[in-house]
């Protein structure tokens, strides 16, 4: 593998190499830039990877402390690990269901198609869906999803049959397996699921797209990248014209190292991100780079998500197969007699015994729990995945006492549910229930959200600075040569899982960054 | 592979057979006589006494091994043994069970012991025990077997050939999905 000078001021430097931060590492080096992809996480491959809730998820998971407040029911149950994200080469993509799904128009255009909301400070995206819609194809292309370009979907398994009678039988039409980054056939050099049902424990297996399997390894391939683990980005730095110029970092060892850079990408999930630029002060930015409209960090989202798990009489065995094989459609756009904005996507859920313990309703205890959780086998899920509103307050924040072990403050995560959000939330459970009523469910329970994996918008795209802090490209208004490449430079959150637009504006960040150098 | 499968760790006791990684670390070993915790390095054998006794009564589990619930607690004993913090949480949680009242904790009738964790709710220490009663009591290879939870599965293909679409109690899925 190559190594750059840390003196090498032409090597673009990406920090984090997940869905945004490893498919622009590959992009970039694929049209010829020298890139040095700082990742805080260790090397891992499918060799280290387990077949384990627990000891995958603390295997994989950015475990370091934050802390939470607001009215959202994570800060309670999750007061310390608010957010679900990972730390190791690969990012969240070892960690991802695979759901690959687009944008809508409207929700491209939220403002305008939703009109004024009390209290939400939502806004148009900067861009356009037909804009969008090549780099929509080329992700589809290079992360295989099933029911694009020729490639098949994925079977049908038991929690499926389950969603689908339920569905039908309530009349809902948009019924289907859905479309994922993961192979039913072999595709690209991986092999097809064995419908292991550990997808989101790092994928042993390999059938699911990720950057650690994919990109990272094209990525090298070129002998363009040099890829860093181990190295924890702790502020960015600018030069006296105010453009983005270095990253320092710190190695295994505890050396802290400077790197020089043409551009700098921070890729680290939506609450990194936003951490390193309130971190890097200077003369110039003293609220934190790229902060002097005071936007870094705020419209905060993770998603309405939550999830209903009902007992049946007889067997599912929602462990046995892809996780969120299931889609249903019906409520995905937004319509106004439903008394709320935005729409959600029904999508399946299972988990293993150990997580699907811990978060039916974290803190229940008692016979009435057990006898629930004794039914194990006869338990199905279906998750939602809903548009939630955009609120300055909702942000991450320093905190103004406690500091981690590299001397850098710790985060906070403040979110209080917009009453939208709730009016959503509401109209999911109760939609959700009815699904698995209509297939003979005996009891539904519904389950709170658990640490967000949605994690976006903390450092939004906007057409001005007065209203976030990238622009259409992903450039810092604020400061030349640096970018956001993760999903906190969303506009505004859509109702998908978000990996397949992170990866679509990678692309297109890519091509833009290309054209520049 | 079929070496893999030889090393996985199985029980076949409950309803299923339930597979733990073969890569992951064995649990720690237990007795079944009555000075269970006497090996353990941080938690004394009364709080460790009380601990099972609370966590059989937070998840009770009739049917299962009275073993496992000492395996939860010799885990509790590693956590303590990595933690000064932790080490404090179970011992304050031990002791506010067990203040003012007319027996030691384990030796209370259920509704006592119910009543006695429910005024502990809203403690710190309370979170602390419950969550990590959840997260190794379900963790146990013998509770996944006893609950129909198979477990790890790549070194066995997977489930494409071992139930996955096995569901039969709906009707078959039209050709079109």
């Amino acid at each position: 593998m190559i190594a750059y000078e840390k003196s090498d001021s032409d090597v673009a430097v990406i920090i984090g190499s997940g869905a945004g931060g490893g498919t622009l590492a590959n992009e970039l080096c694929q049209r010829g830039l020298k890139t040095v992809l700082l990742e805080a996480g260790p090397h891992r491959t499918a060799e280290d990877f387990v077949n384990d809730d627990w000891a995958a998820f603390e295997m994989l998971s950015w475990l370091d402390k934050r802390t939470a407040s607001g009215n959202w029911r994570v800060a309670k149950d999750h007061p310390n690990l608010p957010s679900w994200h990972c730390k190791t080469v690969g990012g969240t993509t070892t960690h991802g269901s695979g759901c690959t799904y687009r944008f809508t128009r409207d929700e491209l255009r939220a403002r305008t198609v939703y009109g004024d909301v009390p209290g939400a400070d939502l806004i148009d995206w900067p861009l356009t869906l037909e804009e969008l819609q090549p780099y929509y194809d080329a992700a589809e292309r290079k992360m295989g999803v099933s029911r694009t370009n020729g490639l098949p979907a994925l079977p049908a398994n038991n929690n499926f049959k389950v969603m689908y009678w339920g569905a039908k039988r309530l009349g809902l039409q948009e019924i289907s397996t859905g479309r994922h980054a993961i192979n039913a056939v072999p595709y690209d050099g991986r092999p097809a699921s064995i419908q292991d049902g550990f997808t989101i424990s790092g994928d042993k297996h390999g059938a699911r797209w990720s950057t650690l399997n994919v990109e990272i390894p094209r990525a090298l391939a070129t002998g363009r990248l040099d890829l860093r683990p181990e190295s924890r980005a702790i502020a960015i730095e600018h030069d006296e014209q105010g453009r983005a110029n270095a990253v320092v970092y710190v190695d295994a060892d505890g050396h802290t190292h400077r790197q020089a850079a043409s551009v700098v990408v921070l890729a680290g999930n939506c609450v990194e991100s936003p951490r390193l630029l309130l971190n890097s002060s200077s003369g110039k930015f003293p609220n934190g780079l790229a902060n002097n409209h005071d936007q870094v960090g705020r419209y905060y989202l993770r998603h309405v998500v939550q999830t209903v798990w009902s007992v049946f009489e007889k067997p599912v065995n929602m462990h046995r197969g892809e996780l969120m094989g299931g889609l249903v459609a019906d409520f995905a756009r937004h319509d106004s007699a439903r008394g709320f904005a935005g729409g959600y996507y029904i999508e399946l859920n299972a988990m293993g015994l150990p997580t699907t313990a811990a978060f039916l309703n974290p803190g229940w205890w008692g016979r009435d729990f057990a006898n629930v959780i004794e039914q194990y086998a006869h338990i199905a899920g279906l998750f939602m995945t809903g548009e939630d509103m955009p609120q300055a307050n909702n942000r991450v924040t320093l905190s103004a006492t406690e500091k981690d072990a590299y001397g850098v403050p710790i985060a906070n995560i403040h979110y209080d549910e917009h009453a939208n959000d709730l009016r959503m939330r509401n109209h999911g459970y109760k939609t959700l229930t009815a699904i698995h009523k209509a297939a003979g469910a005996l009891r539904s329970i519904e389950s709170p959200a658990y640490p967000a994996s949605h994690n976006l918008g903390s450092n939004r795209m906007s057409a001005t600075p007065e209203e976030g802090v990238v622009n259409r490209n992903g450039e810092a208004h604020e400061v030349k040569n640096l970018f956001i490449a993760d999903g906190s430079a969303f506009a505004s959150g859509g109702a998908c899982n978000p990996t397949l637009t992170i990866v679509a504006l990678a692309i297109r960040q890519a091509d833009f960054i290309a054209a520049r150098a | 592979m079929k070496n893999q499968e030889d090393r996985a760790r199985q029980t076949a006791t409950g309803k299923v057979t339930a597979y733990k990684d073969p890569n992951l670390p064995t649990p720690p070993a237990v007795s079944a006589g009555p000075d269970w915790a006497q090996a353990f390095t941080t938690i004394s054998r009364q709080d460790a006494e009380t601990l099972r006794a609370a966590v059989a009564t937070l998840y009770p589990h009739d049917a299962l091994d009275p073993l496992i619930y000492r395996r939860v607690i010799a885990q509790f004993d590693r956590v303590a043994a990595q933690s000064r913090e932790a080490a404090e949480m179970f011992a304050s949680f031990c002791a506010r069970l067990s203040d003012g009242a007319v027996l030691p904790f384990a030796e209370l009738a259920e509704s006592y012991r119910v009543q006695a964790l429910t005024n502990l709710e809203t403690t710190p220490a309370f979170f602390f025990v419950q969550r990590l009663a959840v997260r190794y009591l379900y963790d146990d290879v013998e509770v996944w077997a006893a609950f129909g939870y198979e477990g790890a599965s790549v070194q066995l293909g997977g489930y494409i050939k071992r139930g996955f679409d096995d569901l039969d109690w709906l009707p078959p899925l039209p050709n079109e999905i």
